[in-house]
Protein backbone atom coordinates (compact mmCIF):
# COMPACT_ATOMS: atom_id res chain seq x y z
CA UNK A 1 0.00 0.00 0.00
CA UNK A 2 0.98 3.43 -0.84
CA UNK A 3 0.12 5.67 1.59
CA UNK A 4 -0.34 9.50 0.08
CA UNK A 5 -3.52 10.62 3.04
CA UNK A 6 -1.05 12.31 5.14
CA UNK A 7 -3.23 15.33 5.68
CA UNK A 8 -5.67 13.07 7.63
CA UNK A 9 -2.71 11.64 9.80
CA UNK A 10 0.68 10.18 8.77
CA UNK A 11 0.87 6.89 8.94
CA UNK A 12 4.93 6.30 8.76
CA UNK A 13 6.27 7.33 12.09
CA UNK A 14 10.34 7.91 12.71
CA UNK A 15 11.13 4.61 14.72
CA UNK A 16 11.53 6.26 17.55
CA UNK A 17 8.07 7.44 18.01
CA UNK A 18 7.05 3.51 18.19
CA UNK A 19 9.81 2.67 21.01
CA UNK A 20 8.81 5.54 22.94
CA UNK A 21 5.29 4.61 22.99
CA UNK A 22 6.24 1.43 24.05
CA UNK A 23 8.45 2.00 26.62
CA UNK A 24 5.87 4.62 27.66
CA UNK A 25 3.65 2.06 27.85
CA UNK A 26 5.53 -0.53 29.72
CA UNK A 27 7.07 1.98 32.26
CA UNK A 28 4.94 5.27 32.83
CA UNK A 29 2.43 6.09 35.02
CA UNK A 30 -0.01 9.48 35.42
CA UNK A 31 2.08 12.90 36.09
CA UNK A 32 1.39 14.94 39.10
CA UNK A 33 -0.31 11.83 40.61
CA UNK A 34 2.28 10.85 42.97
CA UNK A 35 5.54 10.91 43.60
CA UNK A 36 6.88 7.44 42.65
CA UNK A 37 9.03 7.10 39.76
CA UNK A 38 7.03 6.06 37.38
CA UNK A 39 4.46 9.10 37.98
CA UNK A 40 7.84 11.40 37.88
CA UNK A 41 9.17 9.97 35.08
CA UNK A 42 5.67 10.53 33.17
CA UNK A 43 5.97 14.00 34.58
CA UNK A 44 9.55 14.40 32.86
CA UNK A 45 8.42 12.90 29.41
CA UNK A 46 5.40 15.09 29.19
CA UNK A 47 7.72 18.40 30.49
CA UNK A 48 9.86 17.33 27.86
CA UNK A 49 7.32 17.00 24.82
CA UNK A 50 5.88 20.96 26.10
CA UNK A 51 9.34 22.16 26.43
CA UNK A 52 10.17 20.96 22.87
CA UNK A 53 6.97 22.34 21.21
CA UNK A 54 7.70 25.45 23.08
CA UNK A 55 11.00 26.22 21.20
CA UNK A 56 9.95 25.21 17.88
CA UNK A 57 6.72 27.00 17.67
CA UNK A 58 8.31 29.97 19.77
CA UNK A 59 6.40 29.95 22.89
CA UNK A 60 8.02 31.87 25.50
CA UNK A 61 6.79 29.49 28.44
CA UNK A 62 6.14 25.52 28.23
CA UNK A 63 2.98 26.49 30.74
CA UNK A 64 1.35 27.92 27.63
CA UNK A 65 1.35 24.44 25.66
CA UNK A 66 -1.35 22.95 26.20
CA UNK A 67 -1.37 18.97 25.46
CA UNK A 68 -5.01 18.28 23.37
CA UNK A 69 -6.17 15.62 21.94
CA UNK A 70 -6.64 16.84 18.41
CA UNK A 71 -6.08 20.30 16.95
CA UNK A 72 -10.21 19.99 17.29
CA UNK A 73 -9.81 19.69 20.63
CA UNK A 74 -7.54 22.88 20.44
CA UNK A 75 -10.16 24.69 18.52
CA UNK A 76 -12.49 24.38 20.56
CA UNK A 77 -10.84 25.27 23.40
CA UNK A 78 -9.55 28.59 21.72
CA UNK A 79 -13.20 29.30 20.19
CA UNK A 80 -14.67 28.85 23.33
CA UNK A 81 -12.39 31.00 24.99
CA UNK A 82 -13.01 34.17 22.84
CA UNK A 83 -16.39 34.26 21.31
CA UNK A 84 -20.03 34.21 23.39
CA UNK A 85 -23.11 33.45 21.18
CA UNK A 86 -24.06 36.27 19.14
CA UNK A 87 -20.66 37.80 18.60
CA UNK A 88 -19.17 37.85 15.21
CA UNK A 89 -16.12 36.22 14.17
CA UNK A 90 -13.84 36.79 10.93
CA UNK A 91 -12.52 33.54 9.16
CA UNK A 92 -10.91 32.28 5.86
CA UNK A 93 -12.76 30.97 2.86
CA UNK A 94 -10.58 27.71 3.86
CA UNK A 95 -11.61 26.39 6.78
CA UNK A 96 -12.46 23.10 7.90
CA UNK A 97 -15.74 21.93 9.89
CA UNK A 98 -13.25 21.95 13.45
CA UNK A 99 -14.00 25.83 13.46
CA UNK A 100 -17.28 26.07 11.31
CA UNK A 101 -19.38 23.98 13.91
CA UNK A 102 -18.56 25.48 16.74
CA UNK A 103 -19.25 28.39 15.61
CA UNK A 104 -22.08 27.17 14.39
CA UNK A 105 -23.21 25.67 18.01
CA UNK A 106 -22.20 29.30 19.78
CA UNK A 107 -24.68 30.99 16.99
CA UNK A 108 -21.73 33.17 15.73
CA UNK A 109 -21.92 35.45 13.38
CA UNK A 110 -19.88 34.38 10.52
CA UNK A 111 -18.04 36.20 8.17
CA UNK A 112 -16.28 34.81 5.18
CA UNK A 113 -12.84 36.20 3.78
CA UNK A 114 -13.16 33.87 0.77
CA UNK A 115 -11.23 34.33 -2.00
CA UNK A 116 -9.74 32.10 -5.43
CA UNK A 117 -7.18 29.59 -4.57
CA UNK A 118 -3.39 30.39 -4.53
CA UNK A 119 -4.40 34.36 -4.59
CA UNK A 120 -3.26 35.71 -1.19
CA UNK A 121 -2.79 38.90 -1.83
CA UNK A 122 -7.13 38.79 -3.00
CA UNK A 123 -7.35 37.05 0.76
CA UNK A 124 -5.82 39.70 2.21
CA UNK A 125 -7.73 42.46 0.78
CA UNK A 126 -10.78 40.73 1.86
CA UNK A 127 -9.88 40.52 5.32
CA UNK A 128 -8.78 44.09 5.39
CA UNK A 129 -12.47 44.78 4.12
CA UNK A 130 -14.11 42.60 6.46
CA UNK A 131 -12.17 43.10 9.48
CA UNK A 132 -14.29 45.66 11.29
CA UNK A 133 -14.55 47.04 14.51
CA UNK A 134 -17.63 44.60 15.91
CA UNK A 135 -15.31 41.57 14.73
CA UNK A 136 -14.52 39.16 18.13
CA UNK A 137 -11.90 37.38 16.55
CA UNK A 138 -10.21 36.28 13.43
CA UNK A 139 -9.60 32.57 12.64
CA UNK A 140 -7.41 31.48 9.83
CA UNK A 141 -6.20 28.16 8.51
CA UNK A 142 -2.84 28.31 8.04
CA UNK A 143 -3.02 25.59 4.94
CA UNK A 144 -5.65 24.41 3.21
CA UNK A 145 -6.41 20.73 4.25
CA UNK A 146 -8.12 20.33 0.77
CA UNK A 147 -6.04 21.93 -1.59
CA UNK A 148 -2.59 22.33 0.37
CA UNK A 149 -2.99 26.55 -0.26
CA UNK A 150 -0.48 28.22 1.97
CA UNK A 151 -2.44 31.06 3.14
CA UNK A 152 -0.95 34.52 4.10
CA UNK A 153 -1.40 33.96 7.69
CA UNK A 154 1.12 36.43 8.78
CA UNK A 155 0.12 39.17 7.09
CA UNK A 156 -3.33 38.45 8.18
CA UNK A 157 -1.75 38.12 11.50
CA UNK A 158 -0.06 41.30 11.35
CA UNK A 159 -3.36 43.17 10.65
CA UNK A 160 -4.85 41.78 13.24
CA UNK A 161 -2.03 43.12 15.85
CA UNK A 162 -2.63 46.70 13.88
CA UNK A 163 -6.42 46.39 14.61
CA UNK A 164 -6.34 44.63 17.90
CA UNK A 165 -8.28 41.98 17.19
CA UNK A 166 -7.83 38.64 18.45
CA UNK A 167 -6.29 35.52 16.28
CA UNK A 168 -6.72 31.73 16.20
CA UNK A 169 -4.51 30.19 13.83
CA UNK A 170 -5.07 26.33 12.99
CA UNK A 171 -1.96 25.54 12.38
CA UNK A 172 -3.18 21.35 11.51
CA UNK A 173 -1.94 21.06 7.87
CA UNK A 174 1.45 23.41 8.42
CA UNK A 175 2.91 22.40 11.73
CA UNK A 176 6.06 20.41 11.01
CA UNK A 177 6.84 21.65 7.68
CA UNK A 178 6.62 25.36 7.71
CA UNK A 179 7.30 28.56 10.46
CA UNK A 180 4.51 28.50 13.22
CA UNK A 181 5.78 31.38 15.81
CA UNK A 182 3.32 31.79 18.72
CA UNK A 183 5.83 35.06 19.56
CA UNK A 184 6.34 36.64 15.83
CA UNK A 185 2.02 36.31 15.07
CA UNK A 186 1.09 37.40 18.16
CA UNK A 187 -1.74 35.21 18.11
CA UNK A 188 -3.91 34.60 20.61
CA UNK A 189 -4.05 30.63 19.83
CA UNK A 190 -2.27 28.46 17.36
CA UNK A 191 -3.56 24.77 17.43
CA UNK A 192 -2.47 21.50 15.78
CA UNK A 193 -2.66 17.75 16.01
CA UNK A 194 0.21 15.68 16.81
CA UNK A 195 -0.36 13.33 14.73
CA UNK A 196 0.19 14.96 10.99
CA UNK A 197 3.37 16.78 10.25
CA UNK A 198 4.68 16.71 13.84
CA UNK A 199 4.58 12.66 13.43
CA UNK A 200 3.53 11.38 16.68
CA UNK A 201 0.47 8.85 17.83
CA UNK A 202 -3.45 10.04 16.80
CA UNK A 203 -5.01 11.35 19.87
CA UNK A 204 -2.70 13.81 20.16
CA UNK A 205 -2.50 17.64 20.13
CA UNK A 206 -0.89 20.81 20.93
CA UNK A 207 -3.05 24.37 21.66
CA UNK A 208 -0.31 26.96 22.10
CA UNK A 209 -1.96 30.00 24.16
CA UNK A 210 -1.23 33.66 24.43
CA UNK A 211 0.34 35.14 27.54
CA UNK A 212 -2.80 37.00 28.34
CA UNK A 213 -5.43 35.03 26.93
CA UNK A 214 -8.10 33.91 29.45
CA UNK A 215 -9.28 30.19 29.16
CA UNK A 216 -12.52 28.51 29.76
CA UNK A 217 -11.74 24.61 30.49
CA UNK A 218 -13.96 22.46 28.22
CA UNK A 219 -13.87 20.25 31.52
CA UNK A 220 -13.45 20.04 34.65
CA UNK A 221 -12.05 17.34 36.71
CA UNK A 222 -8.91 16.38 38.85
CA UNK A 223 -5.27 17.82 37.80
CA UNK A 224 -3.25 17.42 40.55
CA UNK A 225 -3.09 20.72 41.81
CA UNK A 226 -4.68 22.66 44.53
CA UNK A 227 -7.05 19.88 44.97
CA UNK A 228 -8.81 21.27 48.00
CA UNK A 229 -10.76 23.80 45.90
CA UNK A 230 -13.92 22.93 43.61
CA UNK A 231 -12.35 25.55 41.09
CA UNK A 232 -10.44 24.65 38.33
CA UNK A 233 -7.21 26.09 38.57
CA UNK A 234 -6.63 29.58 37.27
CA UNK A 235 -3.11 28.50 35.83
CA UNK A 236 -2.07 27.09 32.81
CA UNK A 237 -1.58 24.25 31.96
CA UNK A 238 -3.71 22.80 34.64
CA UNK A 239 -7.13 24.78 33.66
CA UNK A 240 -7.43 23.34 30.37
CA UNK A 241 -5.90 19.84 31.28
CA UNK A 242 -8.20 17.77 33.30
CA UNK A 243 -8.40 14.19 33.71
CA UNK A 244 -5.10 11.82 33.04
CA UNK A 245 -3.25 12.66 30.34
CA UNK A 246 -1.89 10.52 27.30
CA UNK A 247 1.39 10.07 28.51
CA UNK A 248 2.48 7.72 25.33
CA UNK A 249 1.20 10.22 23.01
CA UNK A 250 3.16 12.67 24.52
CA UNK A 251 6.51 10.02 24.82
CA UNK A 252 5.83 9.66 21.37
CA UNK A 253 4.99 12.86 19.99
CA UNK A 254 8.28 14.35 22.00
CA UNK A 255 10.34 12.09 19.52
CA UNK A 256 7.90 13.16 16.76
CA UNK A 257 9.09 16.65 17.66
CA UNK A 258 12.73 15.98 17.56
CA UNK A 259 12.29 14.06 14.74
CA UNK A 260 11.32 17.89 13.03
CA UNK A 261 13.78 19.71 14.70
CA UNK A 262 16.85 17.38 13.42
CA UNK A 263 15.30 17.38 10.07
CA UNK A 264 14.05 21.23 10.14
CA UNK A 265 10.52 22.17 8.66
CA UNK A 266 12.16 23.98 5.58
CA UNK A 267 13.84 20.34 4.01
CA UNK A 268 10.79 18.67 4.98
CA UNK A 269 8.33 20.94 3.26
CA UNK A 270 11.16 20.85 0.12
CA UNK A 271 10.38 17.09 -0.10
CA UNK A 272 7.09 17.34 0.22
CA UNK A 273 7.06 19.79 -2.78
CA UNK A 274 9.29 18.16 -4.62
CA UNK A 275 6.76 14.93 -4.63
CA UNK A 276 3.86 17.88 -5.18
CA UNK A 277 5.32 18.94 -8.03
CA UNK A 278 6.39 15.53 -9.69
CA UNK A 279 2.57 14.45 -8.83
CA UNK A 280 1.48 17.61 -10.60
CA UNK A 281 3.16 17.60 -13.69
CA UNK A 282 2.46 13.89 -14.17
CA UNK A 283 -1.21 14.43 -13.65
CA UNK A 284 -1.10 17.32 -16.30
CA UNK A 285 -0.06 14.58 -18.61
CA UNK A 286 -3.05 12.49 -18.09
CA UNK A 287 -6.09 13.38 -20.13
CA UNK A 288 -9.09 13.98 -18.55
CA UNK A 289 -7.39 15.43 -14.56
CA UNK A 290 -8.19 18.01 -13.60
CA UNK A 291 -5.45 19.25 -10.44
CA UNK A 292 -5.55 22.48 -8.31
CA UNK A 293 -1.93 23.37 -8.52
CA UNK A 294 -0.35 26.85 -7.72
CA UNK A 295 1.82 26.97 -10.94
CA UNK A 296 4.94 28.32 -9.22
CA UNK A 297 4.57 26.36 -5.98
CA UNK A 298 4.53 30.11 -4.44
CA UNK A 299 1.71 29.11 -1.80
CA UNK A 300 1.32 25.56 -1.90
CA UNK A 301 2.27 22.62 0.61
CA UNK A 302 2.53 19.00 0.10
CA UNK A 303 -1.08 18.32 -0.70
CA UNK A 304 -2.97 17.94 -3.92
CA UNK A 305 -6.86 17.78 -4.75
CA UNK A 306 -7.89 16.73 -8.48
CA UNK A 307 -10.98 15.27 -10.46
CA UNK A 308 -10.74 12.66 -12.75
CA UNK A 309 -13.37 13.95 -15.77
CA UNK A 310 -16.41 11.29 -15.50
CA UNK A 311 -15.50 9.51 -12.70
CA UNK A 312 -17.53 10.45 -8.89
CA UNK A 313 -13.83 11.41 -6.79
CA UNK A 314 -15.10 8.90 -4.10
CA UNK A 315 -14.86 6.15 -7.10
CA UNK A 316 -11.76 7.27 -7.88
CA UNK A 317 -10.36 6.66 -4.69
CA UNK A 318 -11.71 3.48 -4.40
CA UNK A 319 -10.37 2.89 -7.26
CA UNK A 320 -6.88 3.78 -6.23
CA UNK A 321 -7.46 1.89 -2.88
CA UNK A 322 -8.07 -1.16 -4.80
CA UNK A 323 -5.06 -0.57 -6.99
CA UNK A 324 -2.86 -0.08 -3.49
CA UNK A 325 -3.02 3.50 -3.37
CA UNK A 326 -4.51 5.51 -0.27
CA UNK A 327 -6.13 8.67 -0.71
CA UNK A 328 -9.16 10.46 0.55
CA UNK A 329 -11.92 11.72 -1.09
CA UNK A 330 -15.14 13.82 -0.73
CA UNK A 331 -15.54 17.28 0.82
CA UNK A 332 -12.82 16.36 3.85
CA UNK A 333 -14.46 17.69 6.67
CA UNK A 334 -14.44 21.28 4.46
CA UNK A 335 -17.13 21.67 2.88
CA UNK A 336 -16.55 25.97 2.92
CA UNK A 337 -13.33 25.24 1.53
CA UNK A 338 -14.97 23.42 -1.94
CA UNK A 339 -17.78 26.43 -1.93
CA UNK A 340 -15.06 29.03 -1.97
CA UNK A 341 -13.05 26.87 -4.59
CA UNK A 342 -15.96 25.56 -6.24
CA UNK A 343 -15.63 22.12 -6.19
CA UNK A 344 -18.84 21.67 -3.56
CA UNK A 345 -20.45 19.42 -5.96
CA UNK A 346 -18.17 17.10 -7.16
CA UNK A 347 -15.92 17.31 -4.29
CA UNK A 348 -12.25 15.95 -4.81
CA UNK A 349 -9.72 13.09 -4.89
CA UNK A 350 -6.96 14.22 -2.29
CA UNK A 351 -3.21 13.08 -2.78
CA UNK A 352 -0.92 14.83 0.50
CA UNK A 353 2.48 13.66 1.39
CA UNK A 354 5.01 13.47 4.40
CA UNK A 355 8.57 13.14 4.51
CA UNK A 356 8.55 9.27 4.43
CA UNK A 357 6.76 9.15 1.20
CA UNK A 358 9.42 9.09 -2.60
CA UNK A 359 9.43 10.06 -5.36
CA UNK A 360 8.95 6.14 -6.77
CA UNK A 361 5.45 5.77 -4.68
CA UNK A 362 4.92 9.21 -6.72
CA UNK A 363 5.48 7.28 -10.18
CA UNK A 364 3.62 4.04 -8.57
CA UNK A 365 0.63 6.60 -8.07
CA UNK A 366 0.68 8.05 -11.46
CA UNK A 367 1.04 5.09 -13.19
CA UNK A 368 -2.56 3.51 -11.49
CA UNK A 369 -3.78 6.68 -12.62
CA UNK A 370 -2.74 6.57 -15.51
CA UNK A 371 -4.54 2.84 -16.38
CA UNK A 372 -7.30 4.06 -14.56
CA UNK A 373 -8.33 7.43 -16.63
CA UNK A 374 -8.39 5.14 -20.08
CA UNK A 375 -10.77 2.66 -18.44
CA UNK A 376 -13.23 5.41 -17.67
CA UNK A 377 -13.08 7.08 -21.36
CA UNK B 1 19.72 17.59 57.24
CA UNK B 2 17.90 20.96 57.14
CA UNK B 3 16.60 21.72 53.17
CA UNK B 4 14.49 24.14 51.92
CA UNK B 5 11.07 23.69 50.02
CA UNK B 6 10.34 25.88 47.30
CA UNK B 7 6.67 25.42 47.09
CA UNK B 8 4.87 26.12 43.27
CA UNK B 9 1.53 26.16 42.08
CA UNK B 10 2.08 23.13 39.65
CA UNK B 11 4.07 20.16 38.96
CA UNK B 12 4.82 22.05 35.20
CA UNK B 13 5.55 25.20 37.20
CA UNK B 14 7.95 23.02 39.76
CA UNK B 15 10.00 21.81 36.22
CA UNK B 16 9.97 25.09 35.20
CA UNK B 17 11.64 25.71 38.61
CA UNK B 18 13.82 23.28 38.58
CA UNK B 19 15.16 23.19 35.24
CA UNK B 20 16.15 26.92 35.46
CA UNK B 21 18.12 26.59 39.10
CA UNK B 22 19.73 22.97 37.29
CA UNK B 23 20.63 25.06 34.39
CA UNK B 24 22.36 27.54 36.90
CA UNK B 25 24.31 24.33 38.44
CA UNK B 26 21.83 24.17 41.41
CA UNK B 27 20.77 20.53 42.57
CA UNK B 28 16.84 20.87 42.24
CA UNK B 29 14.91 17.79 43.22
CA UNK B 30 11.09 18.07 42.46
CA UNK B 31 8.80 16.25 45.52
CA UNK B 32 5.23 16.43 46.04
CA UNK B 33 4.49 19.14 48.64
CA UNK B 34 4.23 17.24 52.08
CA UNK B 35 0.70 17.34 53.01
CA UNK B 36 1.22 19.99 56.17
CA UNK B 37 2.49 22.82 54.36
CA UNK B 38 0.32 22.04 51.17
CA UNK B 39 -2.88 24.65 51.92
CA UNK B 40 -4.78 24.31 48.97
CA UNK B 41 -4.08 20.12 48.19
CA UNK B 42 -2.04 18.88 46.16
CA UNK B 43 0.79 20.84 44.87
CA UNK B 44 4.56 20.10 44.14
CA UNK B 45 7.64 21.61 45.62
CA UNK B 46 11.39 21.87 44.31
CA UNK B 47 13.57 20.60 46.86
CA UNK B 48 17.34 22.65 47.49
CA UNK B 49 20.09 22.40 49.95
CA UNK B 50 20.18 25.03 53.13
CA UNK B 51 23.45 26.63 50.94
CA UNK B 52 21.91 27.35 47.96
CA UNK B 53 19.09 28.79 48.55
CA UNK B 54 19.74 32.15 48.41
CA UNK B 55 21.40 31.83 44.95
CA UNK B 56 18.20 29.92 43.83
CA UNK B 57 16.05 32.64 45.33
CA UNK B 58 18.24 35.48 43.55
CA UNK B 59 17.96 33.51 39.68
CA UNK B 60 14.72 32.75 40.29
CA UNK B 61 13.44 36.44 40.89
CA UNK B 62 16.13 37.03 37.37
CA UNK B 63 13.82 34.56 35.30
CA UNK B 64 10.33 35.73 36.56
CA UNK B 65 10.10 32.63 38.52
CA UNK B 66 8.36 33.66 41.58
CA UNK B 67 7.41 30.94 44.51
CA UNK B 68 4.31 30.71 46.06
CA UNK B 69 5.84 29.86 49.35
CA UNK B 70 9.33 28.50 50.97
CA UNK B 71 9.54 26.60 54.14
CA UNK B 72 12.56 25.05 55.50
CA UNK B 73 12.57 21.61 57.17
CA UNK B 74 14.59 21.72 60.68
CA UNK B 75 16.76 18.72 62.11
CA UNK B 76 13.84 18.18 64.45
CA UNK B 77 11.36 17.20 61.25
CA UNK B 78 9.32 20.27 61.47
CA UNK B 79 8.41 22.38 58.82
CA UNK B 80 9.12 26.65 59.07
CA UNK B 81 7.62 28.91 56.27
CA UNK B 82 10.55 31.43 55.40
CA UNK B 83 9.25 34.61 55.10
CA UNK B 84 10.81 36.53 51.45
Amino acid sequence: MIYLDSAATTMQKPPAVRRAVSAALGRMASPGRGGHRPAMLAAETVFACRQAAAELFQVPDPEQVILTGSATQGLNLAIKALVRPGDTVLISGYEHNAVTRPLHALGAQVKVAAGPLFRPEALVRRFEELLTPEVACVICTHVSNVFGYVLPVETVAALCLRRRTPLIVDASQSAGCLPVSLADWGAAFIAMPGHKGLYGPQGTGLLLCGAEVKTVPLLEGGTGSASASQEMPAFLPDRLEAGTHNVCGAAGLLEGLHYVRRRGTADILAHEQALLRRAAQGLAEIPGVRAGVDPMLRCQAGVLSFNLEGMDCEEAAAALSERGIALRAGLHCAPLAHQTAGTFQTGTVRASFSAFNTAREVDRFLREMERLAPARR
Amino acid sequence: MVYYLIVCRSLTYAQRTAAALERAGITAHILRSPKIIDQEGCSHSVKVAERSLADALTLLARAGLSPKRVFVMSSDGSYKEVLL
